[in-house]
């Protein structure tokens, strides 16, 4: 096969990448895999930074996180397996959903937790955080009850669970 | 009016330049890496809009889907983007300063990435300056922030300051020596990551390696800064120790002479000769072996990178061709530099 960038020469490297699900694959030789910055991908740079990302974040993913598995960010709809399979958070709630669970990674990854140096809206002048309508805070509320309810499944308290369904169906209607 | 990195910069002997980069998100959006073409669309228009209603920055605004891709390319050769954003760049544009010293890319890794590069050692200009932009951007955006772990970033390793602090260094003589790779183990011990400007891996082309932090949670901007400054300088005063060392053998005196006769008359010049020559003929100047300017070489270096080449030539030329011009020019450079010390 030739490289389909330039056509000339054999293609040796081989690209497969996934975004938002599609999959796009790319066939290049090697002087062309070089300038388009696919060169050695392996070598700690570029895509294999998530691999080694995701390497970092699995080892946290101890039992409880299985069980758990079912949570998803409100916001972005991101598993913590979708953020350890694809070495990337989804987006900023990702962070505070699973923030419990990412600070085992982040003391390994910078030695520390806590953020220090330059704040946003620190001039001053930032526009004020808007208040969340009804709607928002109607979701929010579901959503915590639906985590609380597979915790209280996976403790086999089915008592509760039973509970925050109604609740959550009440809400939802 | 002239680009960056023609400027005379401080330790410009052995520092080409100084790279300020800081990550930031929309609060609003998913990470780029969950967005689809149309969102990303939107989000660099929203964040378009408010880099252009300050008027203190004139920005050109680059659509990268609009570009060829020698012209994508060249951007990254000149360090204004990634080599990661000429890839896939539907979605996804950059905004750029006239002399190229600011470039915001939109939709890379994480919403805003915001660059800025000067000449020579340069950190506390390149932050200042970057600072400046991020909190004027910050007056009119909702950034993604978080008060336990700083800027949040779609890699939760540039959490916190989200700041990538790196220096562009020529060190022909440590590597000549073979100390790169001790050097690297050493600066790793202390936050820091050394790898090469062109091309990966230890045998970076022409000597080129850009060091920077590595750390950017729990530590200020300052404290980065002043750790990779201080770094960097001990770099440079044993480069130069190095190149002393070096340059009192004849035939390395000699090696460098043939390369600049080679480079003032070849008629074809590959990259890759052209990057190996072209460091030796840099360490001479470096070294006033000969009166050559530095800041030509530098730029020299940035404008005969190949598809640089192409983009200025406005077609895809094929490697022969190149090496034609790149001889050509390469040969102007070095005629119209005249004074000699010998």
């Amino acid at each position: 096969m030739l490289c389909q960038n330039c056509g000339k020469r054999e293609a040796t490297t081989h690209i497969k990448r996934v975004v938002n699900g599609e999959t796009s694959e790319s066939h290049l030789c090697a002087e062309c895999a070089a300038s388009l910055g696919y060169a050695d991908v392996f070598s700690g740079f570029g895509m294999s930074f998530g691999d080694l990302l995701g390497g970092f974040l699995s080892d946290t993913a101890a039992p409880q996180t299985q069980i758990a598995s079912g949570n998803r960010c409100g916001k972005c709809g991101s598993s913590w397996n979708d953020i350890v399979r694809a070495g990337k958070v989804g987006c900023a709630d990702c962070y505070r959903t699973f923030y419990d669970r990412l600070v085992p990674t982040l003391q390994r990854i910078h030695g520390r937790i806590r953020h220090t140096g330059k704040t946003s809206g620190s001039a001053g002048t930032h526009a004020p955080v808007r208040e969340k309508t009804e709607e928002e805070l109607r979701e929010e509320k579901i959503e915590m009850l639906k985590k609380k309810m597979s915790e209280a499944v996976a403790e086999q308290d089915f008592e509760t669970a039973a509970k925050l369904r109604d609740e959550i169906r009440a809400l939802e209607a | 009016m002239n680009k960056w990195y023609i400027e005379k910069g401080d330790q410009g002997d052995v520092v080409l330049s100084t790279r300020i980069r800081l990550a930031r998100n929309l609060e609003a959006y998913p990470f780029p890496g969950r967005l689809d073409v149309q969102s990303k669309k939107k989000v660099c228009a929203e964040i378009r809009d408010a880099a252009l209603s300050d008027g203190s920055n004139t920005f050109r605004w680059i659509d990268m889907a609009s570009l060829t891709p020698s012209q994508a390319v060249s951007l990254a050769e000149r360090h204004l983007i990634s080599p990661e954003f000429t890839t896939d760049r539907e979605g996804r544009a950059l905004l750029l300063t006239e002399d190229e010293s600011v470039s915001i890319m939109l939709c890379e890794e994480d919403h805003i990435r915001l660059q800025v590069m000067q000449a020579g050692l340069a950190l506390e200009r390149a932050y200042d300056i970057a600072d400046k932009i991020d909190t004027m951007l910050d007056q009119r955006l909702q950034y993604a922030f978080d008060e336990r772990i700083g800027y949040l970033t779609q890699c939760p390793t540039n959490l916190g300051t989200a700041m990538r602090a790196s220096v562009m260094l020529h060190l022909p003589a440590l590597d000549a020596t073979g100390r790169i790779s001790s050097l690297a183990a050493t600066v790793s011990k202390l936050g820091l990551v050394i790898r090469g400007a062109y091309g990966e891996g230890s045998s970076a082309r022409g000597s080129i390696y850009q060091i920077s932090n590595q750390i950017t949670l729990g530590i200020t901007e300052q404290a980065a800064i002043d750790n990779l400054r201080a770094i960097t300088l001990q770099i440079v005063s044993q480069e130069r120790a190095a190149q002393e060392q070096l340059l009192k053998s004849e035939a390395e005196i000699d090696k460098i002479w043939r390369a600049r006769g080679v480079l003032s008359s070849a008629r074809l010049l590959s990259a890759d000769e052209f990057m190996t020559l072209v460091s030796l003929v840099r360490m001479g100047a470096a070294r006033q072996i000969f009166n050559l300017s530095l800041e030509k070489l530098n730029e020299l270096i940035v404008r005969m990178q190949p598809a640089t080449i192409n983009a200025a030539s406005g077609q895809n030329l094929p490697p022969a061709k190149r090496d034609a011009i790149r001889a050509e020019a390469v040969r102007t450079a070095l005629l119209t530099q005249g004074d000699d010390t010998q």
